[in-house]
């Protein structure tokens, strides 16, 4: 049929397998906007180590070269690591932690990603947030940080936030009880309310180390 | 500098060179060239955007672990298209592992109960067609995304984007020529008579 004929009609010309393969949303989706940043830091860091434990493997005890160059690997350590930690993205001068986890949008916020790194102090787990684009809460609204269980039955709350594009929480427990990262969005409770709880609207979420 | 799939912003050696120290901006050029592609082939196995992320993140460890073995010089996009199968193959079975439910509970589009990942072959044209449609213009590659995957016709694109019939179709004409041209390589073979 002469496409210039009817409005609908398609020109394609293409195999087969290619008009399928265009119909698969694998095809035109991208990964996730966090990912760079973990791919980055996973090999920057890796390969820092590397540097640090070729070194140290020569018995550089028995040779002041060798020693001089540890103290340079080890620099270049303290350097990779400050580098990672001072990126633009990474906040204000904020390490992005211990481990790091890719936070998802849900069907609330379904655009919306980023990263969240853990780090265990002997007082509690430190949770850093980067998790940009979305709405400010302010008022009576704000966003709650929770640590969950696996199973879901267990939360603990890490801190109430305006906003998550460069946050920090804290929880007094251990993360592997708690490997799931999630934010709702929160209204202040009344005084007639039965206490702050869970509004079950979450809008990003992660996980540390997946559920079975 | 190496060869290069056509469509993919080619990367010097000396990217490549500092990719394999693990310099942090060689690692950014090598994901800004190759992780939509990663991608790509990771969801075609994993049929799951979170998983498909995990599998991108792993292709990439992966590929600077073995990057002493990357002949410098070469393309690495057969290189990288072989590891991000593996990897999505691996999660894959991974989660085969995990605790599921009953299998008549399962709805029957659940990627769960797809058992046969794609072959490399498969892999590799889903690979090059990705790079064929990024190689488009922004314009020419809505109408074809519009097209295809949402399954509009030309008078519901136009009415989507916001432009006359006629440009939709002078758009969709010149993309699917361009797709023709980069992909004429993945025609069918004809039957001899």
């Amino acid at each position: 049929m002469d496409p210039t004929h009817d409005p609908d009609a398609f020109d394609t010309e293409l195999p087969h397998d290619v008009a399928v393969l265009l119909g698969d949303p694998s095809l035109w989706l991208e990964p996730s906007a966090a990912v760079e940043l973990l791919v980055v830091t996973s090999i920057v860091e890796e390969s820092a180590h590397q540097q640090v434990a070729v070194i140290t493997r020569r018995s550089w005890r028995r040779d002041p070269r060798l020693t001089a160059l540890l103290g340079a690997a080890a620099a270049a350590v303290v350097v990779a690591a400050v580098a990672v930690a001072l990126r633009p993205d990474a906040g204000a001068g904020e390490a992005i932690g211990d481990s790091t986890i890719a936070m998802t949008g849900t069907d609330l916020e379904p655009s919306v990603s980023g990263v969240a790194g853990i780090t265990r102090e002997a007082s509690g787990v430190r949770v850093y947030v980067q998790v940009p684009g979305l709405p400010r809460r302010d008022g009576d609204e704000f966003y709650q940080g929770w640590l969950r269980s696996c199973d879901g039955e267990r939360l603990a709350p890490i801190g109430s936030f305006h906003d998550l594009t460069d946050a920090i929480g804290w929880a007094g427990v251990d993360i592997d009880d708690f490997p799931i990262l999630s934010f709702t969005r929160e209204v202040v409770a009344g005084p007639q309310g039965t206490g702050q709880a869970s509004s079950g609207e979450a809008v990003v979420r992660g996980e540390l180390a997946r559920c079975p | 500098m190496p060869d290069t799939s056509p469509g993919v912003e080619p990367l010097t050696d000396a990217v490549i060179e500092a990719f394999r120290r693990g310099d942090d901006a060689a690692v950014r050029a090598m994901y800004g060239a190759y992780s939509r592609l990663v991608f790509t082939v990771a969801h075609r196995v994993l049929g799951d955007r979170s998983l498909a992320d995990d599998a991108t993140q792993q292709t990439f460890v992966q590929a600077w672990r073995a990057a002493a073995t990357f002949e410098v010089g070469r393309d690495p996009a057969p290189w990288l298209a072989t590891i991000a199968r593996r990897a999505a193959i691996d999660i894959q079975r991974r989660e085969a592992r995990r605790p599921t439910s009953p299998l008549d509970s399962a709805p029957a589009d659940d990627s769960a109960l797809v058992t046969l990942p794609p072959s490399a072959d498969q892999t590799w044209d889903a690979w090059q067609v990705r790079v064929a449609i990024d190689a488009l213009g922004q314009a020419e590659r809505d109408v074809v995304r519009l097209q295809h995957l949402e399954g509009y016709t030309h008078s519901e694109i136009a009415e989507h984007l916001g432009v006359a019939v006629g440009t939709v179709k002078s758009r969709s004409f010149r993309a699917h020529r361009e797709l023709a041209n980069a992909l004429r390589h993945l025609r069918e073979p004809v039957d001899e008579p």
